[in-house]
């Protein structure tokens, strides 16, 4: 008896002194490693528009976030959109309930600022009070529409799907038209030295400016990379005659994506992935946008 | 409970050479097997090893005489899930750069078999110092077995070194392959026991 006693405190006790080692390195760490992150993520937003350490982004260049949740109220489901709207000279959000099949169900003012809407506590409270409690509310994705002098740039879409071993976390950088102006991969678990080749350049760059009428129907081919192709998608910038990369890229503007050799379902997966993700959001965009132009919501971008 | 009689360069090179973790030891042959297919994830891999290893050895060396035999391995395993915590979190906010390259290795440690069982075999029945240059002759053996492991997967598999192409070509794609890992390793093992024979026989003409 005594001997279980004993073993059971000293278990305990190893068990809060580690707890409070980790739980104290967490609070130590927990600022600095957000910041990092979030500085991470911008420094992939920017760099899909063509933003970098060499080039900075113009003061003029404002990013603004769309979040959509779907609102389920007494048994039937919308979709709620939260977005940037003018208020006075300052943006403000607001909250759009559509219809499943896109009919405009009702808009509510909330009191979040840019600032605000970025924490995700922020948000639920936000949404909580504009629907006043009555119905329950789930985080479906988030959109980042990239505006410079009121027109629109880019949109910029984070995004998750099955990959070979786990979910592959990419950033999808689209023009007004749906054209993909690039491609990131954020977070994979491929197997080493196979598929988790999706992140390099001569893969991840194929992606790069196929037009929203090839990607509908854009496919992954079994053959070896061109070693002309394998060039440009590899270039960095200024270290190749722009005229011959601007060639290169033409011809094989129209071809669909190379396999990675020996990774086929993982390249199979980004590129499914892509399509949907840039399908469903054309879809759902154009469905906003109607909605946001029927009514004559003051929306920021 | 004998105490270890060997200086500390000798237990430095024990590690590195005689009881390789992964040649002569054959433990943590998982991450031997499945990571080792580039010189980097070898690096990567092998640095972080290091690092916890010496940082659990400390640890459990200088607390040995509170932890009670029956719960030392449960110990164990806190000890180095406490380390990877620390170390995660630590390169996560204060070195982002290296955090990108290395956090999915770091995460990986846990559950390795050759720092637990050098826990158990060695910081647990000697003092400090002796520890720690057990530990750091363990970690840079894992580290140079999964850089020889990742230089010869990568040649052979990929046609490049540390991502520089030499072959020009993937001369075997099959060595990138899981399977592959089993054959290096095997390969490996072999060259070190050869080696020990002939040292032995040496060692028995002088005698």
């Amino acid at each position: 008896m005594k001997q279980i006693l004993r073993i059971t405190i000293g278990l305990i006790v190893s068990c809060l002194i580690a707890g409070t080692i980790m739980g104290g390195a967490y609070v130590f760490t927990a600022k600095a490693k957000k910041y990092n992150e979030q500085l991470k993520e911008e420094e992939t937003m920017l760099g899909l528009l063509g933003y970098g350490k060499a080039n900075p982004a113009p003061p003029a260049l404002k990013l603004y976030s769309v979040y959509r949740y779907v609102v389920d109220e007494k048994g039937s489901k919308y979709l709620g959109y939260l977005l940037p709207v003018k208020k006075g000279g300052a943006i403000d959000y607001a909250v759009l309930l559509l219809t499943l099949d896109g009919k405009f169900y009702a808009y509510h003012e909330v009191k979040l600022g840019l600032e605000q809407a970025t924490d995700p506590t922020e948000r639920e409270k936000a949404l909580e009070g504009a629907l006043k409690g009555s119905a329950s509310f789930v985080y479906a994705d988030e959109t980042i529409v990239a505006c410079m002098d009121g027109k629109r740039l880019a949109y910029l879409l984070p995004g998750r799907f099955q990959g070979f071993k786990t979910f592959i976390r990419v950033m999808l950088a689209l023009n007004p038209g749906f054209d993909i102006l690039g491609l990131d991969i954020l977070e994979q678990e491929e197997d080493p030295g196979l598929g988790g080749d999706i992140v390099q350049p001569f893969f991840k760059n194929q992606f790069k400016d196929k037009t929203f009428d090839k990607i509908k129907d854009l496919d992954v081919v079994k053959e070896p990379l061109p070693e002309e192709y394998r060039k440009v998608l590899e270039a960095k910038s200024g270290s190749m005659p722009e005229k011959e990369i601007q060639s290169v890229e033409e011809k094989y503007k129209e071809k669909d994506i190379y396999a990675l050799t020996g990774a086929t379902i993982s390249s199979r997966a980004v590129t499914t992935g892509v399509k949907d993700m840039v399908k469903r959001f054309a879809y759902r965009i154009g469905v906003l946008d109607h909605v946001v132009a029927s009514r004559d919501i003051p929306v920021g971008f | 409970m004998a105490r270890t009689k060997k200086t500390n360069p000798q237990l430095f090179f024990n590690g590195l050479l005689a009881e390789n973790p992964i040649f002569r030891l054959a433990l943590s042959m998982c991450p031997a097997v499945g990571i080792s297919t580039s010189v980097m994830n070898g690096i990567m891999l092998g640095v972080a090893v290091l690092f916890v290893q010496v940082c659990s050895s400390c640890t459990i060396s200088a607390i040995k005489s509170f932890i009670h035999p029956r719960i030392r391995i449960p110990t164990y395993t806190l000890t180095i899930a406490t380390w990877v915590t620390v170390i995660d979190l630590v390169l996560a906010a204060y070195l982002p750069a290296a955090y990108k390259e290395m956090g999915i290795f770091v995460k990986l440690i846990v559950a390795f078999a050759i720092i637990t069982m050098r826990l158990e075999m060695f910081a647990a029945k000697n003092p400090l110092v002796p520890s720690f240059w057990d530990g750091l002759g363990m970690g840079f053996g894992f580290l140079f077995g999964m850089v020889t492991l990742g230089a010869i997967r990568e040649i052979l598999g990929s046609g490049t070194f540390l991502g520089f192409s030499v072959v020009g070509e993937k001369p075997l794609l099959f060595f990138i392959l899981p399977a592959a890992g089993f054959f290096t390793v095997g390969f490996m093992m072999a060259i070190f026991n050869y080696t020990d024979l002939l040292f032995k026989k040496l060692r028995e003409k002088k005698g």
